[in-house]
């Protein structure tokens, strides 16, 4: 009984999603066919949605998907200067949280570091690193770091004195008292402070894969398009972006989530 | 908040700036041992924005130009992202109908990232001002959007109905009630569309400016390798956001919501 009525929710909470987009397709299909807009400028869903599958069906040299091969080089580049940035940041924003002195040299730092947009260093780092993935995963790891360290820095800063005194009492050591108290409740800090590193590090990425003009990549793949007035591809490539990121966030983040901060009852639901 | 003594400002001040100053040190260090090829020395960077500040024979500084423009710009893009994130975000947030409309659109599109249309915009509008300041106002609406919606729906049920209840008109409820109650939520949107308009501007302008703005000015330094040039737009670039960051946003915070005694101050 249980299952059906979930089952039902479920199926509604996805319906009252999807028809508000429905209905926006049918309006872009609309305007797009009155020809109150240019074609070129507003193609309508109905070549836009094709477009995606031709896409993917185009072969590339190597013999794999084009719209595949992109995706993943994105993915890649994102992969890895995200987990350097993450990990970068929970290191030092954990060095931070826990003690004075080095909190005190480096917030002034990135206070004035991280209102710099990540894009800022993509000209200084080609000069550097030179066009292509180096460069591309440069920025990204700078985009993602930031906003891991202040929420990790934050989320120990904010773990209750009550705690720290009961472990301690109790007769934790430094290194208990830091994987059982500081480590679950800042946790959920960390893990926004992540989302949000995600998310920068995604748009930067795009934004660097625009501009440091890489051959391969969603962000290259959409201004490439711009050259030849493809604007399915374009339409195309924003909606696959947008649901990578949803899909990124909601099955990533949510699985992790639920195996950490709500299994140790840190949180009780993350809304 | 307790008052500052003159005394306690000065050492807050030196504690800020002494760990930016031993990173001077450290940049000045890697420089001379020439570490990184291209890194230019601090002293020489100083040069170039003394340079870049002296007035031209046009009279405008060249810098005291990209600013303007960046600023400019930056200005409204944000003003328009607030003059219609901020109603829209109110009507979604009273009435249903609108937030089941476009709650889902908001959630699709606001993880989209906002130089992802500037191929579009320039398609439509080409280079210059109408797709900078398009790109940045899309970079602000969206969170503005999104936190009013969110602020007014978060309203305690229990405040509504006692307004109600005391006879408040519908215009009563939202100036008295749904406005300031909301306003937490709405100021923290403005402050996140700040972040990313700011953000947007120096990519778009990396894409799509001609001849000024910050953006620009980084960008096409690349193009005669000038290193100096580059680091002295970072500079500008971070100082500004800094500044914009902390006496813009801060203060705003401090008019409204703390006078109003919505969060403690």
């Amino acid at each position: 009984m249980r299952r059906a009525g979930r089952a039902r929710s479920i199926l509604s909470s996805a319906g009252s999603f999807i028809l508000p987009l429905l209905l926006l397709c049918a309006i872009w299909e609309l305007v797009s066919r009155s020809g109150l807009v240019k074609p070129v400028l507003l193609p309508p869903p109905s070549k836009v949605l094709p477009r995606i599958i031709t896409l993917a069906a185009t072969p590339t040299e190597g013999g794999g998907s084009l719209l595949l091969e992109h995706v993943l080089t994105s993915l890649y580049r994102l992969g890895l200067g995200f987990c350097a940035g993450g990990l970068g940041g929970i290191l030092l924003g954990l060095a931070m949280g826990s003690n004075r002195f080095v909190n005190g040299y480096f917030n002034p730092i990135v206070s004035i570091l991280m209102p710099v947009p990540g894009i800022t260093w993509t000209p200084i780092l080609v000069l550097v690193l030179g066009f292509g993935d180096p460069t591309l995963i440069a920025v990204t790891f700078i985009a993602s770091f930031f906003p891991v360290v202040c929420n990790t820095a934050s989320g120990v800063r904010s773990v209750k004195k009550e705690l720290i005194w009961a472990a301690r009492v109790m007769g934790a050591g430094r290194a208990s008292l830091f994987l059982k108290v500081f480590l679950p409740s800042s946790a959920p800090h960390i893990l926004a402070g992540l989302k949000l590193g995600l998310a920068a590090g995604w748009r930067t990425l795009i934004a660097v894969e625009m501009i440091a003009s890489a051959l391969w990549g969603l962000g290259y793949m959409i201004f490439d398009a711009k050259e030849y007035l493809r604007t399915d591809t374009i339409y195309a490539g924003i909606i696959v972006m947008a649901v990578i990121y949803a899909v990124m966030e909601k099955a990533a983040f949510g699985f992790v989530e639920k195996k950490t901060i709500e299994k140790w009852g840190v949180v009780s639901e993350i809304a | 908040m307790p008052s500052k003594t003159p005394s306690l400002r000065v050492r807050e001040a030196v504690v800020f700036a002494l760990p930016l100053a031993s990173l001077i040190v450290i940049w000045q260090l890697v420089a001379s041992l020439d570490l990184i090829r291209i890194l230019p020395f601090p002293a020489d960077v100083g040069r170039t924005l003394v340079n870049l500040c002296r007035p031209t024979r046009g009279g405008t500084p060249i810098l005291l130009a990209h600013l303007g423009a960046s600023l400019f710009r930056v200005g409204i893009g944000f003003s328009l992202a607030m003059a219609v994130g901020v109603p829209v975000g109110l009507l979604m947030g009273i009435n249903k109908h609108v937030n089941d409309l476009l709650h889902p659109v908001l959630s699709l599109l606001m993880p989209v990232p906002t130089l992802a249309w500037v191929p579009m915009l320039l398609i439509l509008w080409g280079l210059g001002d109408r797709t900078i300041v398009a790109a940045i106002f899309l970079g602000g609406f969206f969170s503005i959007a999104y936190n009013t919606a969110g602020g007014v729906r978060g309203i305690d049920r229990d405040l509504i109905r006692a307004a109600y209840t005391m006879g408040a008109s519908k215009w009563t409820l939202f100036s008295r009630v749904l406005l300031p109650g909301s306003m937490v939520s709405v100021l923290t949107g403005l402050r996140l569309a700040v972040g990313y308009s700011w953000r947007a501007l120096v990519g778009a302008e990396m894409l799509a400016a001609a001849g000024w703005g910050l953006g620009y000015l980084v960008f096409a330094a690349r193009a005669f390798s000038a290193a100096n040039v580059m680091f002295a737009g970072l500079i500008v670039i971070m100082v500004a956001g800094y500044l914009m960051e902390r006496y813009l946003v801060g203060p705003l915070e401090k008019r409204t919501v703390q006078r109003w005694g919505v969060v403690r101050a």
